[in-house]
């Protein structure tokens, strides 16, 4: 047996896959996720058209304004794969700017949603209005509180990188975030293009 | 775990990630996909079966190219693939269960 496999016999983080079982967990909890968003589009789609009264998906979503926060969304996870580029080649400077810009980013794209939602409640659409308000408010709400939780973790991440606890030893940390937030992002996507882009 | 253990179990997972020109080449096909879905919006005379299409296929390009490159699966353990794309069909097929169930069709019976 060489050193190398010695030592990754000896981690008491890899199992017998060879993975090592927190990014296992993570790739685990995505999946179920992915059920968990799936049920909530599911319902948006099974209720779509049919509310009884108003206002309705195209009275009242704003796509330009939404497109850019989806971009900004987007754009998040490029700063996160450069984060973590950084944080592997032990390039702390950098590492810390993209963190920090990746968790600005988040926050931004969590400003929009509150002016969104706050400006739809103007217009009269609440979780209790109709079934497009109820349907709606749930799904995006639900995505809305895995960016802000996307954002805190980001920003924890950031401030240990602040204090010169966050290194290149510690970069499968700074890639599960990156998981994380990648995720969210790709919700959105999917969001984005069955809810505000499809007529 | 010290930082010997961590690089040698960062070697035993992990299969060697994108380049950051790779990233960067990545985003901008993201920008430029998500460019054209939105302007398919503003295509005069487009019918809406044909933008539907085209929304969905943009979409699930993004999805695709985050998911391989951003998220490394791509260059990763085939295991966490399986992990992933396992829920990930079962979801869809929820959202289509759900939607023939409550005869919602209204996504793809427009134009």
């Amino acid at each position: 047996m060489s050193a190398e496999h010695a030592a990754v016999a000896d981690n008491p983080n890899i199992g017998c896959t060879g993975l090592d079982h927190r990014k296992m967990g993570m790739w685990a909890f995505l999946g179920s996720e992915c059920m968990f968003f799936g049920s909530l589009i599911g319902t948006y789609l099974a209720y779509k058209g049919k509310s009884i009264n108003g206002p309705g998906p195209h009275e009242i979503l704003n796509i330009p304004l939404t497109s850019v926060s989806a971009f900004v969304l987007l754009m998040s996870s490029l700063l996160m794969v450069l984060a973590l580029a950084a944080v592997q080649r032990n390039d702390m400077k950098w590492g810390k700017i993209w963190l920090f810009m990746t968790a600005v980013f988040g926050a931004g794209f969590v400003g929009f949603q509150i002016f969104e939602f706050t400006h739809f409640v103007h217009l009269g659409l609440t979780l209790q209005t109709n079934l497009f308000g109820s349907t709606f408010f749930v799904l995006t709400g639900f995505h809305g509180a895995h960016v802000t939780g996307g954002v805190i973790w980001l920003l924890a991440m950031w401030t240990l990188a602040m204090r010169g606890k966050l290194g290149p030893q510690d970069s499968l940390k700074v890639e599960i975030c990156g998981l994380y937030w990648h995720f969210v992002d790709i919700v959105w996507i999917v969001i984005f293009a069955l809810i505000y882009l499809i007529p | 775990m010290d930082s010997s253990q961590a690089a040698h179990a960062s070697a035993a997972h992990d299969e060697g990630h994108a380049s950051v020109q790779t990233y960067i080449r990545v985003a901008v096909v993201l920008a430029i996909l998500t460019a054209i879905e939105i302007g398919s919006l503003y295509v005069p005379g487009l019918p809406n079966h044909a933008l539907v299409t085209l929304i969905l296929i943009f979409g699930t390009l993004k999805f695709a190219l985050v998911v391989a490159f951003f998220m490394h699966l791509r260059y990763d353990n085939k295991l966490l693939t399986v992990l992933f794309v396992g829920p990930l069909v079962i979801a869809t097929a929820i959202i289509l269960a759900i939607m023939a169930l409550f005869g919602a069709y209204l996504l793809l019976a427009r134009g």
